[in-house]
């Protein structure tokens, strides 16, 4: 009973995690340089799911999905109560450790050296590709490990919108509390070594993200650290 | 000048205190852009680059806009990448993930010849052997040396170097500045040169441009400049010691008499009439000192004046020496140090000094046209 919630939690995960990529890191980008108005609002509105109960979440993201709602009109499918909901709920809620890492790693590139890109003939595009990226993709990569974690453990968003069904919604954080509800012990003992581990191992993962940044930095270079320095 | 090719006429408020307001215009040659830091330099760099957007104004290079906003008409405003100059940054801003090559070769991405062109642009400035080395394992003055390769990559025909050799020790900095020059001459280049040191201006300067709180306070060659400084201002940015305020006594085609606090300055002719105030300046080295047991000859015969050293110093080729005079002002005195080895010169003891007539410079003479034409314009 183990296998069924934890490929649905590696499924969700995955898919929250490339939702995460490419909506976080734009956030990220938008945050770290961009100049607009509003600027402070997006930012509040996208770190406010790190202090809401997850009900809350949970409540906003029925009303969002529920029958109804412009989104659901506009695709045209049903969502709640549906392993996609799952997803949105995860991503919603690993965004703000995605964009708040990954926008510190872009802040801290020198935006002198994408000036000198720029007159190098370098496009926004080429810039961020060939300057930003490199520079800041530990940091990026480390945001999206935290938000992953953070979307693998979704708990409560998760239940209200997608339910807890066993074999269709139910992830391993939600066979935790069945398991546990239902006096299995040992399969509870078993699923929470298995989440404990993994985000054991995503802060190790992490941190050494974090060390290795921060050596570079301090290094002012990817220059192999030792060996045929001058 | 050589025909015009970039003109610049840009107008910016910085900051509350500090508004920029350039007029340039610059041939195939290198203007140098010298003044205290704060001066409005590096901006100026930046305006032309397209790195910093300014108010009104415009910037035309070969007849194509980069930049322009007036009051009313069409705004152009190009982006840096479209303008594409070579731009040699203070910092030196080399990309620090990529190594010396990689850096040089950045604006020839998808050239076939991207590789050997960056190699040889890394062998002229003396470090093909270190192109596969990272910028931190590269000295300040390497770091320097491979940002100038970058920025000659893109073949601009215009370059901006913002104090490009400061990190370089004398001897490899004169030669960079050679270099420099004849590539400037070579191909071409329009150039223009920040610097804050009078130095550089003469090793590479065809024309130099004293800017001063945002605007440019005069330009014209650079030995012109030096020698003729518009206004006090311009005297105090270029750091021309000895500079004082007098009276103008008598005026005449012969020369004119000034009253500097009670001391009587023979100087050369000078339009301004008796009773006006005027800046002038003598040069270190046109002070001389009399031996006070020798007959004087003519061309020390004027401003003879008695004072006492009161301090100095000297390197290795020049003595330099501060003497108060009577009138309560203090001068320096520069000479060889193989000079008045016979003269008893230290702190203290009394001496003969000879301000020469001809060395002495009124400041505020209506310049020769040359030196004049890109002078402060009346607003």
């Amino acid at each position: 009973m183990i296998w069924q919630p934890l490929l649905l939690s590696l499924q969700v995960t995955a898919l929250a995690a490339a939702l995460l990529f490419v909506g976080g890191l734009s956030l990220a980008l938008l945050l770290a340089r961009g100049r607009f108005p509003g600027r402070t609002l997006l930012e509040t509105v996208v770190l406010l799911p790190l202090l809401l109960p997850p009900s809350v979440v949970g409540f906003y993201l029925l009303v969002a999905l529920g029958r109804g709602s412009p989104l659901v009109e506009w695709l045209g499918v049903e969502l709640l109560f549906t392993w996609p909901a799952a997803v949105i709920a995860a991503t919603v809620v690993g965004l703000p450790l995605m964009v708040q890492t990954a926008r510190a790693a872009i802040a801290s590139v020198d935006p002198a050296l994408e000036d000198a890109g720029r007159t190098l003939g370098s496009t926004e595009a080429g810039i961020f590709f060939r300057i930003t990226l490199p520079l800041a993709w530990r940091g990026i990569l480390a945001g999206l490990v935290l938000g992953a974690a953070r979307a693998m453990g979704e708990f409560g968003a998760t239940l209200m919108v997608a339910g807890n069904i066993p074999g269709r919604t139910q992830t391993m954080p939600l066979a935790i509390y069945d398991a546990v509800q239902g006096g299995q012990h040992a399969l509870a003992n078993q699923m929470v070594l298995v989440m404990t581990a993994l985000a054991l191992l995503s802060l190790w993962w992490v941190r050494r993200l974090e060390r290795k940044a921060r050596e570079a930095r301090d290094r002012g270079s990817w220059a192999p650290s030792l060996g045929d320095g001058p | 000048m050589t025909a015009t090719r970039l003109r610049v006429d840009v107008q910016q408020r910085v900051s509350p205190g500090f508004r920029l307001d350039v007029r340039l215009e610059v041939g195939a040659e290198t203007v140098v852009l010298f003044g205290p830091s704060g001066a409005g330099k590096t901006t100026t760099l930046n305006a032309v680059a397209g790195l910093v957007t300014p108010d009104e104004g415009e910037v035309l290079m070969d007849g194509r806009a980069f930049f322009r906003r007036r009051r009313p008409g069409l705004a152009v405003n190009l982006p840096a990448r479209q303008r594409r100059v070579g731009y040699v940054f203070q910092q030196y801003l080399l990309f620090p993930h990529l190594t010396a090559l990689d850096n040089v070769a950045y604006s020839l991405r998808g050239r076939k010849d991207a590789r050997p062109r960056a190699l040889a642009l890394l062998d002229r400035m003396h470090l093909a052997h270190l192109a596969q080395r990272y910028p931190a394992q590269l000295s300040g003055g390497q770091q320097q040396r491979v940002a100038i390769a970058r920025a000659l990559a893109s073949e601009s025909p215009m370059l901006l170097l913002d104090e490009p050799f400061s990190a370089l020790e004398a001897e490899l900095r004169t030669r960079l500045q050679q270099e420099l020059k004849e590539l400037q001459r070579e191909l071409g280049l329009v150039v223009l040169y920040v610097t804050h040191r009078l130095e550089d201006a003469f090793a590479i300067g065809d024309r130099l441009a004293v800017l001063r709180e945002g605007r440019v306070e005069q330009i014209g060659r650079t030995e012109e400049v030096f020698r003729n400084p518009a206004s006090q201002q311009v005297a105090e940015v270029m750091g021309i010691p000895n500079l004082f305020h007098a009276r103008v006594v008598r005026s005449s085609s012969e020369g004119a008499v000034l009253d500097w606090d009670g001391l009587a300055l023979a100087a050369p002719p000078h339009p301004a009439g008796a009773g006006a105030m005027v800046a002038a300046y003598i040069r270190p080295e046109e002070i001389r000192l009399l031996y006070p047991d020798r007959p004087v000859t003519p061309p020390v015969t004027h401003n003879q004046v008695a004072g006492r050293i009161v301090g100095g110093h000297f390197d290795a080729a020049f003595r330099t020496l501060r003497v108060r005079l009577p009138n309560g002002h203090e001068v320096e005195a520069r000479f060889p140090t193989t000079s008045y080895l016979a003269l008893q010169l230290e702190p203290g003891a009394e001496v003969y000094l000879s301000l020469r007539k001809e060395g002495l410079v009124v400041l505020g003479v209506p310049l020769p046209p040359l030196a004049r034409q890109q002078g402060r314009e009346p607003r």
